[in-house]
């Protein structure tokens, strides 16, 4: 059989094939560089930004592991648009791959204005990250309200040509129903999920371990719910969904895949093993071999129910 | 395992310059040191010749070719200090057997393989005009000691080691007590360290008082002081040495990436533009004690 094709397109975005790096994993990719080709990566999702630098939440500590998982509390630390634009990312393009910038703001306006100055580069795409559950204003406040996330959506829209991918928050009672807001309001994909809002506490002292109080669980521990929502969300709208949540191995992203995922990311894993993306393709490539599949776009929400 | 022991995993790159490496290391010697303490010798040639004093390795604790299962226990590396090199090819780690990513790296046999990457981090820094170094452990803090010991050694530098820890059991070496003099760890004498330790339990005195008791005897040119071991430890002695001796100290946070990318181990830093923050992974684990905004940092 002649190799299988592994390409996908996320709107106007051509990937080699359906692996990325999610946001905030390697920041901007400079500090893994060496420790695998991101190169072969269908994309590389840098760490979101804000229109100024901002500090992150106070440390002792700002992550937790636990069970299959970690718990993060980081707060959106970022150089913020200016220096991200001149020190970041050219190193980020250097990789060689798809470069996706991720941005945030207090308001609708914030976000636009980050698009608008990322509209004139070399980036491939921009997700709108309305979903971190670790800052107070901005982030999460706008993925749980459907209107409040299609405001956002539709400032970015008019800010730039790129293409625009929101990323969803699990923290609500209806995914399906912000993913279609989010459609509506002119999104050309939609991604999902970011961390599960979760909470550590340390026993002796009777505190939070995370100095913020809560955080996002990541990991392994996440998948099954992950994958969960990607269904649900793939069944609701047309555009293509980037599925995301305890990514480990090739196994799991083929059950984001089949569950309805044009494109998966990978997060947690990076941090056991910096060449998870890679092994991962390798493992998607050799299951499209075994199974006599030509491409791995036929895959795509195949699920038989 | 039969593999080469220092090729990368597979689908790793070899990285080339001068950052961080990733490599399976195969352990040839693993012994316990103390009560729940191990001594690890690893074979990591590439980590011989670019190491220095201070800085760390990140550990994966599960075997090498299980890295594509999830595991629901140590699922991130882990952090330990280089605690000695052994040239040609051999690194030593000193373990404190903590939680369950210690207990699986406990558990390694010679012949098996550890998934490493580094060196990471800054180390201690050695100024040329340095003629004495006073080394301050406390309790597990004295796994880089050796290494840095030897360092100075090597560089000419007379060495004052005062190491101290709430009982005997709690530090990787052995402690002797000659004669009513006090205590001393003779591997440490062994390396050219004049050695001070005291355990609280049986000299009944903290390591922070033996320092401020000793500092009067310290030359003012050409000394500095080095230290690791619990935060409240370095608190106070970045108190004592304030205004005098040039103080260096070693960090620890909890790490995701150790790579200086996640953002995940900071500590609040002294800076210009007011309140910052520093990774220990890459900014560190060693600081100036300047660096440090002490009032900020948690205990
Ligand atoms: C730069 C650096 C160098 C270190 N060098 C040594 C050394 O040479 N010898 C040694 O015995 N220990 C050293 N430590 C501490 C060692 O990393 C922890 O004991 C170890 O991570 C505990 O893991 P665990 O699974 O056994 O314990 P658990 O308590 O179950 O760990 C739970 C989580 O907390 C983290 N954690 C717990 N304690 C620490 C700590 N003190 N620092 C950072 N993370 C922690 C773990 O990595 C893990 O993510 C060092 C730590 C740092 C940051
Ligand atoms: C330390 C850390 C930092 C993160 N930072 C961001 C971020 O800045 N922006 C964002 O959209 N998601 C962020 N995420 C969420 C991830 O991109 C991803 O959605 C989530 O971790 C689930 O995937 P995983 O289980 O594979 O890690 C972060 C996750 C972690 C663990
Ligand atoms: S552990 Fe990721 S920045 Fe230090």
């Amino acid at each position: 059989m002649t190799k299988p094709d592994l390409g996908v397109t996320i709107g106007s975005m051509a990937m080699k094939n359906p692996v990325m790096i999610a946001s905030g994993i390697f920041g901007y990719g400079d500090e893994f560089a060496g420790l695998a080709d991101y190169g072969e990566l269908g994309a590389l999702v840098l760490k979101t930004i804000t229109r100024e630098p901002r500090q992150g939440n106070p440390p002792a500590h700002r992550t937790v592991e636990t069970p299959a998982g970690m718990v993060n509390a980081i707060g959106l630390e970022n150089v913020g648009l200016d220096a991200f634009l001149r020190d970041k990312l050219p190193a980020a393009l250097a990789h060689g791959t798809n470069v996706v910038a991720s941005i945030a703001g207090d308001t609708p306006e914030g976000f636009a204005e980050c698009a608008r100055s990322l509209d004139g580069t070399d980036v491939a795409a921009i997700e709108i990250n309305i979903s971190c559950p670790n800052v107070k204003k901005g982030g999460m406040a706008f993925g749980v309200d459907a209107e409040a996330s299609a405001e956002v959506t539709a400032a970015v829209r008019a800010a730039t040509k790129k293409p625009i991918i929101p990323k969803l928050t699990p923290n609500v009672t209806d995914i399906a129903s912000v993913a279609q807001a989010c459609e509506r309001a002119g999104a050309d994909a939609i991604s999902l999920t970011n961390t599960f809002s979760a909470m550590v506490i340390d026993v002796e002292g009777r505190r939070p371990l995370l100095a913020a109080g809560t955080g996002g669980l990541s990991g392994p521990a996440i998948r099954p719910a992950a994958v969960y929502r990607v269904h649900q969300v793939a069944q609701a709208v047309e555009v293509p969904v980037v599925g995301m949540g305890g990514i480990w191995n090739a196994n799991d992203a083929l059950e984001f895949i089949i569950a309805g995922a044009s494109a998966v990311a990978v997060g947690t894993a990076l941090y056991a093993d910096p060449a998870a993306g890679n092994r991962i393709v390798a493992g998607i490539r050799e299951y499209l071999q075994r199974h006599g599949i030509r491409q791995v776009s036929d895959l795509v929400g195949s699920i038989q129910l | 395992m039969s593999e080469p022991h220092t090729s990368p995993p597979p689908g790793t790159q070899a990285p080339s310059g001068s950052g961080p490496l990733r490599l399976q290391a195969e352990v040839l010697e693993s012994e316990r040191v103390a009560a729940n303490h191990r001594r690890l010798l690893l074979r990591a040639p590439q980590i011989v010749t670019t190491a220095q004093p201070g800085q760390f390795l990140h550990i994966w604790c599960h075997p090498p070719e299980e890295i594509d299962r999830p595991p629901s226990a140590a699922l991130l590396r882990r952090p330990y200090s280089i605690s000695r090199l052994r040239p040609p090819d051999g690194v030593e780690i000193l373990l404190r057997v903590r939680g369950n990513g210690g207990r699986l790296l406990a558990a390694k046999a010679a012949g098996e393989s550890l998934d490493i990457i580094g060196p990471l981090g800054h180390g201690f820094r050695i100024s040329p005009g340095l003629s004495l170094a006073v080394i301050v452990a406390g309790g597990i803090g004295l796994a880089p000691v050796s290494f840095l010991v030897e360092r100075l050694g090597g560089l000419g530098v007379r060495v004052i080691l005062l190491a101290g820890a709430e009982t005997d059991e709690k530090i990787p070496f052995r402690v002797e007590r000659p004669q009513a003099g006090g205590a001393t760890l003779p591997e440490m004498e062994a390396l050219g360290a004049e050695v001070t330790f005291v355990s609280e339990s049986v000299e009944g005195v903290r390591i922070t008082e033996v320092v401020q008791a000793r500092l009067d005897e310290l030359p003012g040119e050409g000394a500095a002081m080095f230290a690791v071991g619990p935060r409240a430890m370095l608190k106070r002695l970045a108190e004592i040495a304030r205004g005098g001796l040039p103080l260096q100290v070693s960090l620890e946070e909890r790490m995701a990436c150790g790579l200086g990318a996640c953002r995940s181990c900071v500590v609040p830093a002294r800076s210009a533009d007011g309140a910052s923050y520093k990774t220990v992974c890459r900014d560190g684990p060693v600081f100036d004690a300047s660096e440090i905004d002490w009032e900020r940092l948690t205990p």
